[in-house]
């Protein structure tokens, strides 16, 4: 088969009248795929191929097997933990579990609660750490490097270090003592307080009292238990002279993240301003010559550019907020907070003393999880391509 | 004549305070959208800071209206340190798990950031299921499944009640002894990539910001450049050495400092576990803030460390203008 051959004429021969049929010495078939198909290169790419598939379902099932477990025993009867020939396919399927969680657990207020929560943070956290993002990546000022310096700090103390003086400070919520001020707490610095100098001051001082003792918020009628109805608040602050008390409230999350302070807010900051960053500055040159101000060229042409990565750092944000135990059962001290988080426990109608106890109690918990994370599928089947789109578009390494 | 002069006098500083004042104006506006973390910093989080140091130097009275601070000096450090049977012991295995942990997600989201960015049939679905861990295992999730049991039984062939998540046992670790045995290698590697791949559950669990963050700057690299290597003939292997490492070395420098931070604050590391069970005890709050202190200055010196040793070797693409 060398060149010569393949460059032979063509072979004409007439057929019929109209017909000519035209014979190339052609390369055989088997020649062809040969040469397509045994050669290194070839093979190779197949071999990485199969290798890359291979690690790829095999991730995947890491990733997802938990779940199938999960699922699975969330259907099982409680006959099928003690049965050692079910796997994964329930024997007695039945949806006891659920309806136990739902109706005995208090599903559903449970849920509007950390919905509530969720979705106040989850938008506040991102229109604050955008805010925040953007300022850091269009603007140079003073003391710039030094403040982003100070948000990584945010991010490298642990919460848990601070969990103590977090719950004191709101606890006795107070900026700089002006509520201790004027409560009639006088003025305080570095432990000495300024009513110490006298009586007459002191006296002064304490006329000052201008705030109420209670700050009583959102009637609603509480059904007692003896059937008969009475009017409470379902936000109470007390105001003493060491502060207001917001603990057993939203407003220390509520207030965390609107300073961007809340959990993993860095992270947040940081992405935001590496999208920010590559955005072009003649966009908004131009729209400072058309007379746009610096909010209104944000708001207007910068927020629509970014919603991919916005929605990645609100499905964040409402994620690991809805998740989160640590904030929710630090703030709420005195009370269990109705949350989520708080779901996991075994229904009274299941409590079932048996041989498979500990594997039935198991996946009544798992199925609690599955309870509390099944909103978020929902959310990441919508929002996940927005998850690597807005990080794509970033361009973080600039 | 005259007139002349004076319109030049006048113009000249005008313009140059107009351009200052422009500038002065840019700042201010940024001043102005970083503000929400400045008042938040100063008001909320630096007396937080301030507090949690006074706190672990005193003892803590709670009263009707309120709380007063002993000072005790060094006391609840010297209780962690000296007194505290198991802190100094946790916190040595913590470090020695997060010595290990570290470079294996970093080395894998490295990995897996590559592998997705190819394409590939099924990407889009891989690359959603990968992401799946970050925003589902996290918070009350990951404390469901420490306590599940249900995992180990429903896997085939391994009812051993020793409560093993399916992955650990993924690779038989006596199977890939002999085979790195047979290749020569060190007994300490193949230590690691045994540990690495029983533990993969947990670092797939735990490698998925790092891996959208390479996967952003693997697609912020040029075609151009990739093209220019293909022409010359370079292999994969090269291309891959040459260009794709070099451009992501920064973001395994951002990637290496978020690591550290994110597994050493996470709730399921050893020593989280156990400074919050000591805030939990009686009297143990200012313990716990004195113990979660010396952590976090292990933390910095250990980040600043890493920091400096990495930053020798980023390599910064200088922007052609």
């Amino acid at each position: 088969m060398n060149a010569q051959q393949i460059e032979q004429k063509p072979v004409i021969k007439r057929e019929s009248k109209n017909k000519i049929r035209v014979d190339f010495e052609r390369t055989p078939l088997k020649e062809r795929l040969k040469a397509r198909f045994l050669n290194p290169y070839f093979l190779g790419k197949i071999i990485w191929w199969i290798f890359r598939m291979v690690l790829m379902v095999g991730i995947s099932y890491i990733v997802l097997f938990p779940f199938f477990t999960k699922i699975a025993g969330s259907f099982m009867g409680p006959n099928d933990f003690v049965d050692v020939t079910v796997r994964l396919i329930p024997k007695t399927p039945s949806i006891d579990i659920y309806r136990g969680i739902i109706e005995e657990l208090g599903y559903w207020a449970k849920f509007r609660n950390t919905f509530v929560l969720s979705l106040t943070c989850a938008v506040l956290q991102t229109l604050v750490c955008a805010l925040i993002g953007y300022g850091f990546a269009k603007f140079k000022f003073k003391g710039r490097n030094l403040l982003f310096l100070l948000v990584m700090l945010t991010m490298i103390v642990p919460h848990q270090t601070l969990r103590l003086s977090m719950v004191m400070g709101f606890n006795y919520f107070d900026i700089f003592g002006i509520v201790k001020f004027f409560k009639g707490g006088g003025i305080e610095l570095f432990g000495y307080n300024i009513k110490d100098l006298g009586e007459g001051v002191a006296s002064f001082f304490e006329s000052i009292n201008i705030l109420p003792d209670e700050i009583k918020m959102f009637k609603y009628t509480k059904e007692l238990s003896n059937g008969r109805t009475r009017e409470d608040f379902k936000l109470i602050l007390k105001i003493t002279e060491n502060g207001i008390n917001l603990c057993n409230t939203y407003a220390p999350m509520i207030l965390l993240s609107l300073g961007g302070l809340a959990f993993k807010n860095g992270l947040y900051i940081f992405l935001l301003r590496q999208f920010f960053r590559g955005i072009p500055d003649e966009l908004e040159e131009s729209a400072y010559m058309d007379g746009s101000g610096t909010f209104r060229t944000f708001i207007q042409i910068i927020l629509p550019l970014s919603i991919p990565m916005l929605i990645t750092v609100f499905m964040f944000s409402f994620c690991w907020q809805w998740t989160d135990q640590f904030y929710v059962n630090m703030f709420f001290i005195t009370e269990q907070p109705d949350m989520l988080v708080n779901l996991v426990g075994i229904p009274a109608s299941l409590k079932k003393d048996y041989a498979g106890q500990d594997l039935y109690y198991s996946a009544i918990r798992n199925t609690c999880g599955l309870m509390i994370i099944l909103p978020l599928v929902v959310l990441y089947a919508f929002g996940q391509k927005f998850l690597v789109q807005g990080i794509e578009q970033s361009g973080l390494a600039n | 004549m005259s007139n002349e002069v004076n319109t030049v006098a006048v113009d000249a500083p005008k313009k140059r305070r107009k351009i200052a004042s422009l500038e002065r104006r840019k700042a201010r506006a940024g001043w102005l959208f970083v503000l929400p973390f400045l008042i938040g910093f100063v008001v909320i989080y630096l007396p937080m800071i301030y507090e949690s140091i006074l706190f672990s130097f005193s003892k803590i009275h709670s009263g009707v209206g309120g709380y007063t601070l002993e000072f005790v000096g060094f006391a609840n450090y010297k209780d962690a340190l000296l007194v505290d049977p198991d802190y100094v012991q946790t916190l040595v295995k913590g470090l020695q798990q997060l010595a290990f942990d570290i470079p294996a997600i970093i080395i894998f989201s490295l990995f897996m950031a590559v592998m997705l960015n190819q394409k590939m049939a099924g990407r889009g679905v891989f690359r959603a299921i990968f992401f799946i861990p970050v925003i589902l295992s996290t918070g009350i999730m990951e404390t469901i499944a420490s306590m599940d049991m249900n995992q180990s039984a429903m896997e085939e062939g391994m009812d051993d009640g020793s409560g093993q998540s399916a992955a650990d046992q993924l690779v038989s670790s006596m199977d890939l002894q002999r085979l790195f045995s047979s290749m020569k290698v060190g007994t300490e590697i193949v230590d690691y990539v045994v540990t690495m791949i029983n533990n993969i559950y947990g670092i797939v669990n735990r490698s998925g910001v790092q891996m959208l963050i390479f996967l952003a700057s693997l697609q912020s690299i040029s075609p151009a450049i990739y093209e220019s290597c293909k022409i010359d003939g370079a292999t994969a292997w090269e291309t891959f050495w040459k260009i794709t490492f070099p451009m992501i070395t920064p973001m395994i420098l951002v990637n290496g400092i978020y690591t550290i931070i994110d597994s050493f604050t996470t709730e399921s590391n050893l020593v989280m576990t156990y400074i919050s069970n000591a805030y939990s005890k009686a009297g143990g709050r200012e313990l716990s803030s004195a113990m979660s202190w010396i952590y976090f200055m292990i933390v910095i010196l250990i980040v600043a460390v890493i920091a400096s040793i990495l930053s020798a070797f980023v390599f910064y693409q200088r922007k052609s203008e």
